[in-house]
């Protein structure tokens, strides 16, 4: 029998409880302070395994191929001091290779006025027991099975603590990337961000891929928005097209506090991100933009949930799918109106876009209100491209080609425009172009 | 020789016959009116001579420049020189105005075999001709026709025709909407286009418009066929009489 079809007998429970041990029974087992939340969280994962699409929330993203893999945690791995895939002059620039920070390709000094910046690995050597307690605080009464499993495994990430109205003048940008050749591996970062009472700040997260292998990424991102405080954050997910990427985003805005999300998914075999807004404060304000743009056989999925737990909070919600060739895109977009949170105003818009007959897009709004003043709307378009704008470009004298990919590059761009950073709009906008330029 | 030479052209949009063997010769340096009441064929005549599709020739046929001129599709009628201004021109959010202009202004001049214009170049030769429509330069960053007026839209489909320089221009309608003052706007713009080596086709409604725009010739357009022709002079006469004592005549010959 082949060792293949040997660890396909195991579950995936016993398949990385064995990585587990040999992770951190090593030589080098750091942190004893974590190591039993970590036990505890991996014997979660192994009891509920990974998500399955009879779960409401994996209804349409199916893990199969996912859980017939078995990843090896990622080591450090020597890259490129200058990655033309780098977003030029984004910011503060902090690089994660296989999970693993990179200090020699970071710009972290000097330190911004105001603000802390740390590694994850810096914050564990010098307080495990303020991790533990940080994860004990912002772990939820009941965390996903893959939240779990990265807390079973993460080993490093970027932990930012701003001062009280502190306003860093740069963006903090945070490459995490594979090195060439990576396969069968994961990495599961965290990043930490803590945003002081009218501190405000924009945290770029890019996650580049590699070129060869199979990859897994699974991170968490952690946000705390505290009173009058805004946070802008960007996620933009270029993994290969063999990779697996699984993100968690939890957000805790205060009173007055501005949480805004840009979420872009291009990269990936198969991605989702579950963003998850709680909105604390009275007069806290959610903004989630959003682009799933699936081609080949990709499958992109975006679960968001913003949930307003106080009264006079505001969410605006628009994401856009464009879905080409056998491309799939998923938006799942769920508002909770708590007890009591009166004068809540949620707005959801879900505009999508197919290019073939072969693509899909699943979209639904899911709206739980528990409080009976409120403002909640929620739209969701499915189409494909204007006929009358298309007769028009070409009455003008372009291409039937050059007038589809302008046409599909206005309607992703309408989500990039909208960026505070002119770095990552014009580098968003010169990839769209790239990317719908053969496609249409 | 025409430029335009269309012979018994039938034309079907999905099982409605709406032109029904159209005869129309125009010559280069003309100007011709087309008018005729609601419903007529008149729009559908200039979208298929653009390239619309949804509409099936079922007989007759159109050659421009001696080239048959429905086997193009529309991009190329447009590098040859076929220009439609729109009836109701289409607004394209996230598609700068001067985008547009820039990629239709070098398809056309590459099909054409003159270099392209450079930045610096087409700006140039944009403010001139926005000058003539009176139009400011916010126009330019603007999405195209997004939340124009309906003037505002009219006068930006001739800013694309100064711009294109088309030898075939077909007006759709180019003055429905437009206030006196817009409508001079208009109509200069399309005077100062008049060449001898350009034909001008327009459809109106109105006499209105040919107080600003003198045609060669006026052609009414009922049931799909065009039924008389004439000078401008006819134009002032379905003015005061309407169109239905052209039909009687029509049915009498």
């Amino acid at each position: 029998m082949s060792v293949a079809t040997l660890q396909e007998s195991r579950s995936a429970g016993e398949r990385y409880r064995a990585a587990f041990d040999e992770r951190w029974r090593g030589n080098d087992a750091p942190n004893d302070a974590l190591i039993d939340l970590r036990r505890a969280a991996l014997e979660r994962f192994a009891a509920a395994g990974f998500p399955t699409q009879r779960q409401e929330d994996w209804k349409y993203t199916n893990l199969r191929r996912l859980e017939a893999r078995t990843f090896a945690p990622a080591t450090p791995a020597a890259v490129s001091a200058n990655d033309p895939r780098w977003i030029a002059n984004a910011g503060t620039r902090i690089v994660l290779v296989n999970g693993h920070c990179m200090p020699g390709l970071s710009t972290i000094e000097p330190q911004l006025p105001g603000m802390t910046l740390l590694t994850l690995k810096q914050w564990l050597e010098r307080d495990p027991a303020a991790v533990a307690a940080f994860i004990a605080q912002t772990s939820r009464a009941q965390p996903s099975a893959l939240e779990d499993f990265n807390l079973a495994f993460f080993e490093d990430g970027v932990v930012l603590d701003l001062a009280a109205s502190a306003t860093p003048d740069q963006p903090i940008y945070i490459v995490h990337q594979w090195s060439d050749g990576a396969a069968q591996v994961m990495s599961n970062p965290r990043v930490v961000v803590r945003a002081a009472a009218n501190s405000r700040c924009i945290v770029i997260e890019h996650f580049i891929g590699a070129t060869a292998g199979e990859s897994f990424t699974n991170a968490v991102c952690e946000i705390d928005v505290a009173a009058g405080a805004s946070v802008e954050h960007y996620r933009i997910q270029q993994e290969s097209t063999r990779g697996f990427h699984i993100g968690h985003v939890n957000v805790r805005v205060q009173q007055n506090g501005r949480y805004a999300s840009h979420d872009i998914a291009l990269g990936a075999s198969l991605a989702r991100v579950n963003l998850s807004t709680t909105l604390q404060g009275s007069g806290a304000h959610a903004a989630l933009n959003g682009l799933l743009a699936p081609l080949g056989t990709q499958h992109l999925d975006a679960h968001t949930t913003i949930d307003h737990a106080a009264p006079h909070t505001t969410s605006d919600e628009n994401y856009r799918g464009v879905a080409g060739e056998r491309g799939r895109g998923v938006f799942n977009g769920k508002v909770i109106v708590r007890p009591g949170a009166q004068k809540t105003d949620a707005r959801q818009s879900s505009r999508n876009l197919l290019l073939n007959p072969g693509a899909e897009i699943d979209t639904k709004p899911e709206l739980e209100i528990y409080a009976n003043d409120v403002k909640c709307s929620h739209g969701a378009t499915t189409g494909q491209l204007d006929a009358a704008a298309l007769f028009y470009l070409r009455s003008r004298g372009l291409d039937e080609a050059a007038a589809r990919a302008l046409l599909i590059r206005a309607f992703a761009e309408s989500i990039v425009t909208s960026l505070g950073s002119p770095a990552v709009r014009s580098y968003l906008e010169q990839l769209l172009h790239e990317r719908y330029k053969v496609i249409a | 020789m025409s430029m335009l030479k269309i012979e018994n052209l039938h034309v079907r949009a999905g099982d409605k016959q709406v032109l029904t063997g159209l005869s129309l010769e125009v010559a280069a340096g003309e100007v011709h009116a087309i008018m005729g009441p609601n419903g007529s064929g008149k729009s559908t005549l200039v979208q298929v001579l653009a390239g619309r599709e949804g509409y099936e020739v079922t007989a007759g046929s159109v050659s421009y420049n001696g080239r048959d001129l429905l086997a193009l599709p529309p991009e190329e009628r447009a590098r040859e020189g076929v220009f439609l201004a729109f009836q109701y021109p289409v607004e394209i959010p996230g598609v700068n105005n001067v985008y547009l202009l820039k990629a239709g202004l070098n398809a056309v001049r590459k099909h054409r075999g003159l270099a392209e214009f450079d930045a610096f170049e087409f700006l140039t030769l944009v403010r001139e001709k926005m000058k003539l429509m009176h139009m400011d330069d916010s126009f330019l960053n603007r999405g195209v026709n997004e939340g124009f007026s309906g003037g505002e839209k009219k006068r930006n489909e001739i800013l694309q025709m100064a711009v294109l320089e088309p030898s075939l221009a077909l007006l759709d309608e180019t003055d429905s909407g437009l206030d006196i003052d817009a409508l001079r706007v208009v109509a200069n713009g399309v005077n100062s286009l008049r060449r001898p080596d350009r034909a001008i086709v327009m459809v109106t409604h109105y006499q209105r418009l040919l107080d600003y725009i003198q045609p060669d010739r006026v052609h009414v357009l009922s049931g799909g066929r065009i039924l008389k022709s004439g000078d401008k002079s006819l134009a002032l006469e379905l003015e005061k009489r309407g169109y239905d004592w052209v039909r009687q005549e029509a049915a009498v010959a």
